[in-house]
């Protein structure tokens, strides 16, 4: 564990707020990051709001290989550093804060938090996504006590125990090749038939063999006292089910868009995704979408970046000519 | 060897040229049995010469006990940030991969002499009587950790009844057993209010209050 990063992402040191910005970029992640590069570098006076982690989603990936620039991969909590930086370098002011309240209706949009309404011509939101539940019993009583969403985080507590990974996608996979770091074993578990990752991510895999592989088998409990002690699966065709002893249980199923602060204010499609056009034009003039909060095919860094750029030049082009 | 980068170097120069007033960083440190005390004090070390503001003083966990007793320090590496006082600012373990960010905030706080906490906390914090000790256990690479951290040791930063320390929980396997952290970030606050998870500060808020309550 000695090759430590030292990750300088925080909170602008200037946190006077004004009463009046250009543009308010909600979630800091690579959509937003992006946006505000875009939006400072038009000298267009930028607050970027976040209510969890500096990067988003990025900054919990070990390993991010698929982006452009970094031929040997890159780290995402240094990737979203570097963005930061880069936004910092020209005048996007970054905070932490919780939205209370949002009326992005009227012609001055407003955002309310700590009891103050910020004001602003534009708003871009990029809040993203945050990890599907399974829905299951246990998994709510285990939260924290061996159920995580996130391998990065707390990957070192199960140094040396059997862990499942519910989910074989990308994350699922990119995660799992992460906590063979520290396990000593390695349960796979896919609803589908066939596993959904890369195929440079399954090949990895193959090459370790304390993993074993359950697809098309569905998890139907998280069992345990305390702690988690093993999960039960299904397996779809023959409906047999099969207990499996682990003490942690790492959850990759899918996402769920991180727009309920919203109200019912901006369309949304059925998933609860933003509905915008290919300018990131959401159905509120002045109001922009990017990133994975969207109602998009692909949530990657490279496609986040792309639609934050687009978003922060429709909002400058919406400024000028409002 | 140096252990933070060059370019990061250069930016944290520029960033430390806004520092108002001194702020000192305290690091305690083994011979023995510390897997990352030298490699904290290097940190700190580093950190230190990058601004003429910023001081350091370095004490030895088993020789130097009377500033050990002073900064109520029981377990190594450790660290004080401290600004015109000791507000109770502790890091334990070191303060690696996200939580390198914290110290940078810690150190502008202090120098700055204010928090970003909003004024109904602030408000909540001046009316309390008793003594509140959250503890924040973290890993370095735990994105969603800073804030948790930064919360706590903003509430510190504001009242002087709270002690705020920040633990890198895979440093202190005993400790994180005792309160079965087995998920980050997870918060302690007196012993008897435990969660786990990055909060808003509302809620975060009514957890610490909660601790008086019990």
């Amino acid at each position: 564990m000695d090759d430590f990063s030292f990750s300088i992402s925080r909170e602008s040191t200037n946190n006077d707020l004004a009463d009046e910005y250009d543009v308010v970029i909600l979630g800091a992640g690579p959509a937003g990051l992006t946006a505000s590069i875009y939006t400072s570098r038009a000298k267009l006076q930028t607050l970027l709001i976040e209510k969890e982690a500096l990067g988003g989603e990025v900054a919990s990936t070990d390993l991010v290989e698929n982006y452009p620039g970094f031929p040997e991969g890159i780290n995402g909590g240094e990737l979203a550093d570097r963005m930061l930086e880069q936004s910092e370098r020209f005048g996007t002011q970054v905070i932490y804060k919780d939205i209370e309240s949002l009326d992005l209706t009227s012609p001055q949009k407003i955002i309310k938090f700590d009891s103050k309404a910020i004001k602003a011509k534009s708003v871009i939101i990029a809040s993203g996504t945050s990890p599907k539940d399974l829905n299951i019993p246990g998994e709510k009583k285990f939260k924290g006590r061996g159920v995580s969403y996130c391998a990065t985080c707390d990957g070192p507590f199960f140094n040396g125990k059997n862990v499942a990974i519910i989910g074989c996608g990308n994350s699922g996979l990119q995660e799992g090749l992460f906590m063979l770091k520290f396990v000593k074993s390695l349960t796979m578990v896919e609803f589908l038939p066939t596993i959904q990752a890369e195929k440079i991510l399954q090949d990895r895999m193959k090459t370790h063999k304390n993993i074993e592989w359950y697809l098309n088998h569905q998890i139907t409990s998280i069992n345990g006292e305390d702690f988690v002690s093993s999960i039960t699966i299904k397996n779809r065709e023959t409906q047999k089910e099969k207990q499996i002893p682990v003490h942690g249980v790492f959850i990759y199923v899918g996402l769920t868009p991180n727009t309920k602060y919203l109200g019912d204010q901006i369309k949304l499609n059925k998933w609860g995704y933003i509905l915008s056009d290919e300018r990131m034009q959401t159905s509120i003039p002045g109001v922009f979408a990017a990133g994975d909060i969207r109602d998009k095919d692909i949530r990657q860094v490279a496609t986040a970046v792309g639609d934050g750029a687009v978003a922060a030049s429709s909002a400058q082009h919406f400024i000028e000519n409002s | 060897m140096t252990h933070i980068q060059e370019k990061d170097k250069e930016y944290l120069r520029e960033e430390f040229s806004k520092m108002k007033q001194n702020v000192k960083l305290v690091c305690f440190t083994r011979k023995d049995s510390c897997q990352y005390c030298k490699m904290t004090c290097e940190i700190l070390q580093e950190l230190q010469e990058l601004s003429e503001k910023i001081s350091l003083e370095i004490y030895d966990f088993d020789q130097d006990k009377e500033r050990v007793e002073y900064y109520k320090i029981d377990k190594v590496p450790a660290v004080v940030i401290e600004g015109d006082k000791d507000y109770g600012i502790r890091y334990f373990g070191i303060p690696a991969g996200h939580e390198f960010g914290s110290v940078i905030e810690n150190i502008m706080d202090l120098s700055n002499k204010k928090t970003s906490l909003n004024e109904e906390t602030k408000q909540a914090l001046k009316k309390l009587r008793k003594p509140l000790h959250i503890q924040v256990f973290v890993t370095p690479a735990c994105p969603y950790c800073p804030r948790a951290v930064r919360l706590a040791h903003q509430m510190a930063i504001e009242s002087d009844q709270v002690r705020s320390d920040m633990v890198e929980a895979t440093e202190f396997p005993q400790l994180s057993n005792h309160y079965e952290v087995s998920a980050v970030p997870k918060i302690i606050i007196n012993d008897v209010v435990h969660f786990e998870g990055s909060l808003p500060e509302k809620d975060y808020l009514k957890k610490v209050l909660e601790a008086l309550e019990k």
